[in-house]
């Protein structure tokens, strides 16, 4: 019983703590629950593809996929070149996408091949494996673009004539698919203002008289990443994916059932790279800003850090672990430093702490899950000796 | 031996196939999506002299005013756009109206010579400055 309880309490210990810091957080920031919503809403769907694109790795033995970083490169090669043939709107965004798939098909398959040479160290490869490719990246945006690589947009390109600039505007796809469906909740008088402002146009305005303030969802958006959702289920359910989940269970056993181990593991990290790609592109389409050499950067590390808060372990991860890690983490992000401020006077403070929590989730997740593992491998061999712990 | 081979080649067949589809697919979105720069140029050219004052639209958006030498950019998206342009004499009073659609396709950014327009004239349409 006791034993039971410590298990759910290990199991849920990071949710747990997030849960409890916000608890205490959210008030302190004095936020109202409509600014909350809101927020929470245009980060759920500006990070929760990312996030979804992790889970077919982990479905497959192979951890947390740090190397994600390379799609997200792959969906920012994209976004530069339609911004230089000056492509807008939706056939923007899906131009970008079709560009950028390739290039994330041809590192996945580059980054599988490579993790299939480090099998069981996989998450620390494939992190060092983004650095190497953030160098290749660098160079060619850095040096190629402009040069070999025809870039002529000027507002591109640096005044050396080539190499790209650190920020590009994204002004031509900026929230296009959040905006596509424009969908607002709000109560009768807010909607009066609302129609007031913007006039009567082709939006969805639902009224709820109980309803305090005014919010826009980002309804196409959504859309897109309920319909992830549902490829992940029916996913699993095929044949390539219960290979995966044979996979992730035991290489080994999968091997000797005759599943190509390799080729699936290849797979289950190109899926993963292009879905990448794709959520960076939706990312930045909501971020309206391209930060050319860093953006891709924290897209690794924030998504995986949401996805553990979320619950998930390194073996093991779902769909409701992605959205209580989003919900979770961006409820730190957006609280955190008004809390700080409010608390100390500071509201760097509440950033650093934010920071620090962020990061130090990622180890206490690691380190819950090194231990739980052996917790379960001295289980299992106290149970080969007849649960006595071998002695006679 | 031979179906084996054939299955190989309907394979790549198919590939091929998708993979064409995809180029299309892309230059489609290219041509659909692309944003223009039309430059709306107000200045004398070759034996036509520049307008006392034309009103301009462009896909009926915002009006501008251009007087004799001026000049103006509006930005549409997709190959073709609708110009509808008022041309007015030294009264202030409306001389003819002009409604066009033009085909830009491919081409990135044009300049739409106006005086050239309005006489009639095909070739109105002259490279945009860099």
């Amino acid at each position: 019983m006791v034993r039971k309880f410590f298990d759910i309490i290990a199991n849920n210990a990071v949710p747990a703590v997030f849960i409890l810091i916000s608890a205490f957080a959210i008030p302190l920031s004095g936020f109202s629950a409509s600014y909350l919503v809101q927020e929470l809403l245009t980060r759920i769907g500006r990070n929760s593809f990312l996030i979804l694109s992790l889970l077919i790795p982990i479905m497959a033995g192979m951890g947390l996929n740090f190397g994600m970083v390379l799609g997200a490169m792959a969906g920012q090669i994209g976004l530069l070149f339609i911004c230089d043939w000056g492509i807008v709107g939706i056939p923007g965004m899906v131009l970008a996408c079709l560009i950028g798939t390739p290039i994330a098909i041809i590192l996945g398959i580059f980054c599988g091949h490579i993790l299939n040479r480090a099998k069981g160290r996989e998450m620390v490869t494939s992190y060092i494996l983004g650095f190497f490719i953030n160098g290749v990246y660098q160079m060619t945006v850095l040096y190629l673009m402009g040069w070999i690589i025809p870039i002529t947009n000027p507002n591109l390109l640096l005044s050396r004539g080539y190499g790209v600039r650190n920020a590009v505007s994204l002004s031509g796809i900026r929230a296009v698919l959040d905006n596509l469906i424009p969908t607002v909740i709000t109560n009768p008088e807010g909607a009066k203002q609302f129609l007031n402002v913007n006039g009567a146009g082709s939006f969805f305005l639902i009224q709820l008289p109980f309803f305090d303030g005014t919010i826009r969802i980002p309804l196409a958006t959504f859309i897109i990443i309920a319909l992830f959702c549902v490829f992940i289920v029916w996913f699993r359910k095929t044949k390539l994916g219960q290979d995966m989940r044979a996979i992730g269970q035991s290489q080994s056993v999968a091997d000797s059932a005759g599943i190509p181990v390799n080729r699936t593991r290849i797979i289950a990290i190109v899926i993963s790279t292009v879905l990448a790609c794709y959520g960076q592109i939706i990312y930045l389409q909501n971020m309206g800003t391209l930060n050319t050499y860093n953006s891709h950067d924290q897209a690794g590390m924030f998504s995986i850090a949401a996805l553990l808060i979320g619950g998930a372990s390194v073996s093991k991860a779902s769909i409701t672990n992605v959205f209580v890690g989003v919900i979770l983490f961006h409820l730190m992000f957006i609280v955190a430093p008004m809390a700080g401020k409010n608390l100390i006077g500071e509201a760097q403070i509440g950033e650093y702490f934010r920071v620090f929590v962020s990061y130090g989730i990622i180890a206490i997740a690691l380190v819950l899950h090194a231990w739980k593992r052996n917790r379960e491998r001295e289980a299992a061999r106290r149970s080969l000796r007849g649960g006595n712990g071998g002695k006679a | 031996m031979f179906v084996a081979f054939l299955k190989f080649l309907m394979r790549w067949f198919q590939r091929l196939i998708v993979l064409a589809a995809l180029i299309a697919l892309g230059v489609w979105l290219f041509y659909i999506g692309r944003e223009h720069q039309i430059f709306l140029d107000n200045k004398t050219s070759g034996n036509f002299k520049a307008l006392e004052q034309i009103n301009v639209s462009v896909n009926g958006g915002e009006i501008s005013e251009l007087m004799q030498r001026e000049r103006d950019v509006k930005k549409v998206v997709g190959p073709k756009f609708e110009i509808r342009a008022e041309i007015f004499d030294e009264d202030g009073e409306i001389v003819s109206t002009i409604s066009k659609e033009i085909k830009i396709c491919f081409s990135k950014d044009i300049m739409i010579n106006l005086p050239t327009l309005a006489a009639g004239e095909e070739n109105f349409i002259v490279p945009a400055p860099k």
